[in-house]
């Protein structure tokens, strides 16, 4: 056993040693899409600043690609994290796994590369297949898809087959189908064609499909081992919650879908499922809160690692707000008019992604973290009591909030002037950008911004040193199952 | 198929279908809290909240056009129900799975 | 209470997970199929390419309540009548240019994309462009160097993104087919360029 409190891979087992691995590119690209946010954001404060050099559109590009792939990262990290304990097997092929990660990361960085000093290439679909496809979010040239597609196939395989030679569980089941899908779902997005309208169709599968199903069942299934790892609940009600879970999300997601397509071409009969579907989708937010209250008073919870308890409490506000109240607020057609495209969507985008997954894979970080170090206490008393974690995470949460809230104030502003008043036409645009709301907004986004970013600095600076030199260890009676 | 807002209803619509979500979430915390601890005076409450949520929900259909329209107006309803419903469903399910798995009752603690 | 109620097993809700997905797919299949056929290029609510020969207006519809594409007169874009392949070649040229150069991270089109920029769903219509006999020329030359045209009070200023002049009378008639589009009334309460004679 090594000594407590120094990050030694003896602590680990291989999935784990491979998950930490993930966990690293993960926050360093969450680190990249800080930098490049802010840099866009004060495009909008000072327009000549980087202009030619970094373009709005390219920050803009790597803010949001740094933001899908850090929470890829962060989904297959977690999944080679649990799936030893899970399994009760070793993982079948690590040495692949391994070889896949480093494949899969040199990639990233190249696409990276060429977003940053290639930037555009000439209207030949060449661009696509090399430099940058164009479409917002799906940006990765066409090699980087199959390269993505083939590496994240070899993840799944390496999961499935270690399930199914240890031991299948409940959440093995899920977790297994739900990345096929999420997988198989970004084939939707990697063809070429002219006809725009049907392009934005299949686009919204793969953004929607992702990010209000598969990415909210893949937290699912973390929160079902999170919730036996950390408060010992037994495996039979965890694993039919997520099915519970399972059923409301996919039952109200996938047929969501039908709120983004109101405008893009699509049939009217879009707008009465979307509206209903839309209407559901908080029930399963609104089952979480139930379950949370009654699992609360339903046992006494000790917990020995403070930092993941309190992320986990951030996710459960921030997936309320950010996808429950923000969403709701503006998707029903009749408004959504005016706010779609706005900086609505941007307010809305920014607490939801923070919400419902940056803070999810944040608690992985602080899970990992103590494991690493050797299972030591990570509760009361830690040195300086703990000021650096608690601050990061206010910081973190109160930048986010003050963000969302400006790009409210802005995209109201927006919604009115430019949408309502001038039907979005370029004069419309730019009045409603000038208009003092709408550039105060901005600025205090900027300066939220920064708050924000002192709280990622000071989560990777605790992330580097909590829990070193601690010599109290977690009593095994505390993580029994 | 659908009657765009006016401009004046937008702060109307951003502010109801908020506090639709709102009093939900607290409709079905005041609600879980009161049965799981047993405090009955928390139930009215509860009750409370879900009313300011079915004038919320009519406030926002109405500057939403909604309530015009047989089909969005259907949609209404079904909001109306399933959101007073929905807490209930949830505790049968909670008191449900939990009495199954576990020795003691969740009542006893 | 009693403690083996169905509805709270395992199993009855691993196949109702199972059912609900597979059924909200099926019928998202379902939609989706029908979706597809009905804004393929060439029907009413996704014109043909060769709509970019005919003049393209934007009016207030009193059956559905919005502004609907409305497709007049002939009026060839630059003047040369296209025959269907000639105009598919064109607009898919000009597509490809707004893909490559990541037009979508400072504009929205259809309404997605970034909002840095304007929309660009009726960007063909806009009364930017001053009269319906100078707009073609004032795009083309805007798309190709639009750096030095400030445009605005905050000095905001797209980029020059080196598009050639074949690559920009692409975009161009990219965005006068995608006007076409019926988009179930976005842009709302949109003042289109003076078009009639």
């Amino acid at each position: 056993m090594a000594t407590p409190g120094i990050c030694d891979s003896a602590n680990l087992n291989g999935g784990q040693k491979l998950a930490v691995k993930y966990f690293i590119v993960a926050i360093t690209l969450f680190g990249a899409q800080v930098l490049f946010g802010m840099l866009a954001g004060l495009q909008y404060l000072y327009p000549d600043f980087l202009y030619g050099v970094l373009d709005f559109s390219v920050n803009r590009m790597v803010h949001i690609n740094a933001l899908v792939v850090w929470m890829l990262y962060g989904f297959l990290g977690s999944v080679y994290w649990l799936l030893e304990e899970e399994s009760q097997h070793e993982v079948v092929g690590l040495k692949l796994g391994n070889l896949i990660f480093w494949v899969l990361t040199a990639a990233v960085t190249v696409v990276v590369l060429v977003y940053l000093f290639v930037q555009i290439g000439p209207g030949k679909e060449s661009s696509i297949w090399l430099i940058n496809e164009g479409r917002e979010y799906i940006e990765a040239p066409r090699w980087a898809d199959i390269g993505i597609v083939v590496s994240v196939l070899v993840v799944f395989f390496n999961v499935a087959a270690t399930f199914s030679k240890g031991r299948y569980t409940g959440i093995a089941g899920v977790l297994v189908l739900d990345m096929l899908a999420l997988f198989g779902i970004y084939l939707a997005g990697m063809f070429y064609t002219t006809n725009i309208s049907i392009d934005q169709y299949w686009w919204w599968w793969v953004i929607h499909l992702w990010v209000e199903a598969t990415w909210e069942v893949m937290v699912a299934c973390i929160m079902a081992y999170g919730l036996m790892k950390v408060l010992g609940v037994r495996r039979k009600i965890v694993e039919t919650w997520l099915y519970i879970e399972v059923a409301l999300m996919f039952g109200s997601g996938i047929l969501g879908l039908g709120h983004h397509y109101f405008w893009i071409g699509t049939p009217e009969y879009w707008f009465s499922i979307g509206g209903f579907f839309s209407a559901l989708e908080p029930i399963p937010l609104v089952a979480m809160v139930v379950h949370a209250v009654f699992d609360a008073g339903a046992r006494h919870a000790k917990n020995s690692n403070h930092p993941t308890m309190a992320w986990l409490i951030a996710h459960a506000f921030g997936n309320f707000f950010g996808a429950g109240v923000w969403g709701f607020m503006h998707t029903l057609p009749q408004i959504n008019l005016y706010t779609h495209g706005t900086q609505w969507s941007a307010s809305h985008g920014h607490l939801a992604f923070f919400g419902a997954y940056a803070t999810i894979i944040i608690a992985m970080f602080y899970l990992a973290v103590q494991k690493w170090r050797g299972d030591v206490w990570m509760s009361g008393e830690l040195p300086g009591n703990g000021w650096k974690w608690k601050w990061s995470l206010g910081l973190l949460n109160l930048g986010m909030v003050g963000m969302t809230m400006s790009m409210l104030v802005s995209g109201y502003v927006q919604s009115q002037i430019e949408r309502a008043i001038e039907g979005s036409s370029w004069i419309g645009y730019f009045a409603a950008q000038g208009h003092p709301w709408f550039v105060q907004g901005m600025w205090w986004r900027e300066l939220f911004g920064v708050m924000f970013t002192l709280g990622f600095v000071l989560l990777v600076w605790d992330l580097m040193t909590i829990g070193r030199g601690e010599k109290r260890v977690l009593v095994p009676a505390a993580l029994d199952e | 198929m659908i009657e765009p807002a006016s401009l004046s209803d937008f702060f109307t619509i951003f502010f109801a279908s908020a506090m639709v979500i709102l009093l939900g979430a607290l409709y079905a915390l005041l609600f879980a809290y009161a049965r799981i601890r047993t405090v009955r005076w928390l139930m009215p409450l509860a009750y409370l909240s879900y009313a300011g949520l079915f004038v919320s929900t009519l406030v926002l259909a109405q500057a939403a056009n909604l309530l015009s329209h047989p089909l969005w107006a259907t949609v209404v309803g079904c909001m109306l129900l399933g959101y007073l419903l929905a807490p209930h469903g949830i505790w049968h399910l909670c008191v449900g799975t939990h009495a199954r798995a576990e020795t003691v009752p969740a009542k006893s603690s | 209470m009693s403690t083996d109620q169905w509805w709270a097993s395992e199993s009855f809700w691993r196949k109702t997970a199972i059912w609900v997905t597979g059924g909200s797919f099926v019928v998202l299949m379902l939609l989706t199929m029908d979706t597809i056929s009905q804004i393929s290029v060439g029907t009413t609510r996704v014109p043909a390419y060769s709509v970019i020969n005919h003049r393209i207006e934007y009016k207030f519809d009193e059956q559905r309540r919005v502004q609907v594409p409305v497709i007049g007169a002939k009026e060839p874009l630059f003047g040369k009548e296209l025959n269907e392949e000639e105009a598919e070649a064109l607009v898919k040229l000009g597509k490809l240019t707004t893909q490559s150069k990541n037009c979508m991270n400072c504009h929205t089109l259809l309404g997605n994309g970034a909002y840095y920029a304007p929309d660009l769903t009726k960007a063909w219509l806009d009364q930017y462009w001053g009269t319906k006999e100078i707009r073609e020329e004032q795009m083309l030359a805007f798309i190709k160097d639009p750096s030095d045209k400030l445009h605005n009070s905050m000095g905001r200023r797209m980029p020059k993104l080196d598009i050639t002049d074949e690559e920009a009378r692409g975009v161009v008639a990219f965005l006068k087919w995608m006007s076409s589009i019926d988009t179930n009334g976005f842009p709302y309460n949109f003042k289109s360029i003076e078009q009639e004679k």
